[in-house]
């Protein structure tokens, strides 16, 4: 992963690319908004955290700047303000996700996973987790180049679970994407559903949990 | 304005009114018994006229022959002197010597001396009947001195119908004049001190949440300087309001990203190989960041739920807590598995005005305690309901609970109950109990099912505008 990071605190800015790099990824610090746009065309990143208060122009200014340039890169904003003015700002002008101060660095990087598969999938329409990868144009899923053999609603289940890596799914989103579920029959036929896609993809060390009373949850069988 | 002794102090209102009416409470008397005079005054002289044309008449029928006065006067004349519709008329004529002449001898008794050609009116009494006499004093012989006397007498009938008369049209005027005057007196009083009542109630309207200016249009020009002390005091109060904010602000501007850096170095210096004897220093170091963190982010929370109700940009909105509590998932599934824990939840739609980030708090703290103190393998469920109209956020663990006798003082700040383990700051139900008493909402802290555990209930208030379906 190629991240670029617009961060003016030197200290936090070094703290998260250290973090970064030794996960394997590549980090580019930025501590102004102004070179932002012209770096995002040089460099083929994978997202870009942006702090919102910046000296200069500031994040959400940046932000702009950047979508205004076509750029649909996945953008993670910082903010030291957990006010909903900066939260519903940020969202409005095009940003994915946001994060408040102090957060803890496994949630940041978690999220940053989170929005890069998601741009994966517009891109390469290949997601991938632990061994489990799901090539979402042929409709397959394999383990490690073994393909397993899935249902259509596993396929859209999955496809759905894979795009929300770490996010609980409501058992509403996932009825509502069963073509041919109503409310009524649904809960247990999902139950079943699950139960047999556990089954087919836990071996790619992945974990699929429920979430008493809402949902669903899959992540990597070893947190990062 | 209740609640203040409304007694010794003065009253505006008193004053006007009884500066008012004291004098109507003289002036009216005195004009009654003025009205009363004047009417009275010349009616009883008419009915003393009518006397003394008949005395006049009598006089005229009086005869001087030779030195000596006699009466002529035949019955019928008499008779028709005598006639009176109302009143028992009687006459009596009296030579100079006191001799009677003609009528009645008893009624001659009374005559006073008299000059010639003198008018005397009296009241007296003839067989205890009161009555009113003319007397005049008549020249009736070659002697100066030969004054006969005439005299004519009637009952009171007619003067006191008359003095009735005068007497109700004295009243009717005074009643006519007193009724109207008072109510008018208590109308204007009333209508002068309307805009200071409305003004009152307008500042009675205003809580310590919204200290809105007062309009000044409408208010009389006397009370103005008050109401515009008051309003600059508002002001003031909102500009101290606006700098605690801008306080609070700045202060988790300038917290958050050092301790942002703490958390992430202390994370990732656990996460890179390090010598064994490190880890328990750095694992104290990670728990510091973490708690150090969350610290600040509750005292914020704090500050920022009293600065909340004065700040008049924010606005409650209206939101389902069922849907707060699923966004929450995410951010307490994890560390709820850490934990050894089984999170779940039991959601229905619960709507409610409020602040969101506040109410984020709110259930965050909730969650966040009973994450702490429940236990491993404990079981915690997040539920919301609409009953009664009325939005319920219930956190309930079936972990080591609160003695009864702890429930109530754990609400209060930075109060830790004697078993309490981990790490907490005693802050989590103080910030739960002001942003519920923020949002008109009960906290409160129960065991839970089967006597295990802990459940805490937040019962909002019906939301105004609202049916109770």
């Amino acid at each position: 992963m190629h991240i670029l990071l617009v961060e003016d605190d030197s200290p936090l800015a070094e703290s998260i690319a250290t973090a970064m790099r030794s996960r394997g990824w590549r980090a580019d610090v930025s501590a102004r908004g102004e070179p932002v746009p012209a770096s995002l065309l040089q460099d083929a990143y994978d997202a870009l955290v942006l702090d919102i208060g910046l000296p200069g122009i500031d994040g959400l200014e940046t932000l702009r700047r950047v979508r205004e340039q076509g750029s649909y890169l996945p953008v993670l904003m910082l903010t030291a303000r957990d006010g909903v003015e900066d939260r519903v700002l940020g969202l409005e002008w095009g940003a994915d996700d946001y994060l408040v101060k102090p957060f803890a660095l496994s949630e940041l990087l978690a999220r940053l996973r989170a929005l890069v598969r998601r741009h994966e999938l517009r891109r390469s329409e290949t997601l991938v987790l632990s061994a489990l990868r799901f090539d979402a144009s042929a409709r397959r899923a394999c383990i490690a180049e073994r393909a397993i053999q899935l249902s259509a609603r596993e396929c859209i289940v999955l496809q759905y679970l894979m795009l929300k890596t770490g996010q609980v799914v409501a058992r509403e989103q996932l009825t509502a994407l069963v073509p041919g579920w109503d409310a009524a029959t649904s809960d247990n036929a999902l139950e079943m559903l699950m139960s047999r896609l556990r089954g087919k993809i836990e071996p790619g060390g992945v974990r699929l949990r429920t979430v008493r009373g809402l949902g669903y949850l899959l992540e990597p069988a070893a947190p990062a | 304005m209740s609640g203040l002794p409304a007694e010794r102090q003065p009253s505006l209102r008193r004053g006007l009114l009884v500066w008012l009416l004291l004098p109507l409470v003289v002036l009216i008397p005195l004009t009654t018994a003025l009205i009363f005079g004047l009417t009275l005054r010349p009616a009883l002289d008419a009915l003393d006229r009518a006397s003394t044309d008949t005395a006049v008449a009598l006089s005229q029928i009086v005869e001087v022959r030779d030195g000596r006065a006699s009466l002529p006067l035949s019955e019928q004349t008499a008779r028709a002197l005598r006639a009176d519709l109302v009143d028992e008329t009687m006459f009596a004529v009296g030579d100079g010597d006191g001799q009677l002449l003609g009528g009645s001898a008893s009624l001659l008794k009374l005559a006073p001396r008299m000059q010639a050609g003198q008018w005397r009116f009296f009241e007296a009494k003839i067989d205890a009947k009161p009555i009113r006499v003319a007397a005049h004093g008549m020249q009736c012989g070659a002697r100066a001195d030969q004054v006969c006397a005439i005299l004519v007498a009637e009952t009171l009938g007619k003067r006191s119908a008359v003095e009735r008369a005068a007497l109700l049209a004295a009243l009717s005027g005074a009643l006519v004049l007193a009724l109207p005057l008072v109510v008018l007196a208590m109308l204007a009083v009333n209508r002068a001190m309307r805009p200071l009542s409305r003004a009152a109630a307008e500042v009675e309207l205003l809580t310590p949440d919204r200290l809105e200016t007062i309009d000044v249009r409408g208010v009389p020009r006397e009370v103005t300087p008050f109401v515009l002390a008051l309003n600059r005091l508002f002001a003031r109060l909102r500009a101290a309001a606006a700098a605690q904010r801008a306080f609070v602000s700045d202060a988790a501007h300038q917290l958050r990203t050092p301790l942002a850096v703490l958390r992430v170095e202390a994370a990732q210096a656990l996460a890179t190989p390090h010598a064994q004897e490190l880890r328990p220093a750095l694992e104290r170091l990670h728990a510091a960041a973490e708690r150090g963190a969350r610290l600040v982010q509750q005292l914020l929370a704090l500050a920022r739920a009293d600065g909340t109700a004065l700040d008049p940009t924010q606005r409650p909105q209206a939101l389902d807590l069922a849907h707060l509590a699923a966004q929450a998932a995410d951010r307490w599934l994890q560390p709820s598995l850490e934990a050894g824990q089984d999170l779940g939840f039991d959601l229905e739609p619960a709507w409610v005005d409020g602040y969101p980030v506040l109410l984020e708090e709110l259930l965050g703290n909730l969650v966040h305690n009973a994450i702490e103190h429940a236990g491993p393998g404990a079981r915690i469920t997040i539920r919301t309901r609409t009953e009664d109209g009325r939005a319920r956020l219930c956190v309930e663990d079936d972990g080591r609970g609160v003695p009864a006798d702890e429930r109530e003082l754990a609400w209060q700040r930075f109060r830790r109950g004697r078993e309490a383990a981990g790490t907490g700051s005693g802050l989590g139900l103080a910030i739960v109990a002001d942003i519920a008493r923020l949002h008109d909402a009960d906290a409160t802290l129960e065991p839970g099912s089967q006597g295990r555990g802990l459940r805490v209930q937040v019962r909002f208030a019906p939301r105004a505008g609202h049916g109770t379906t």
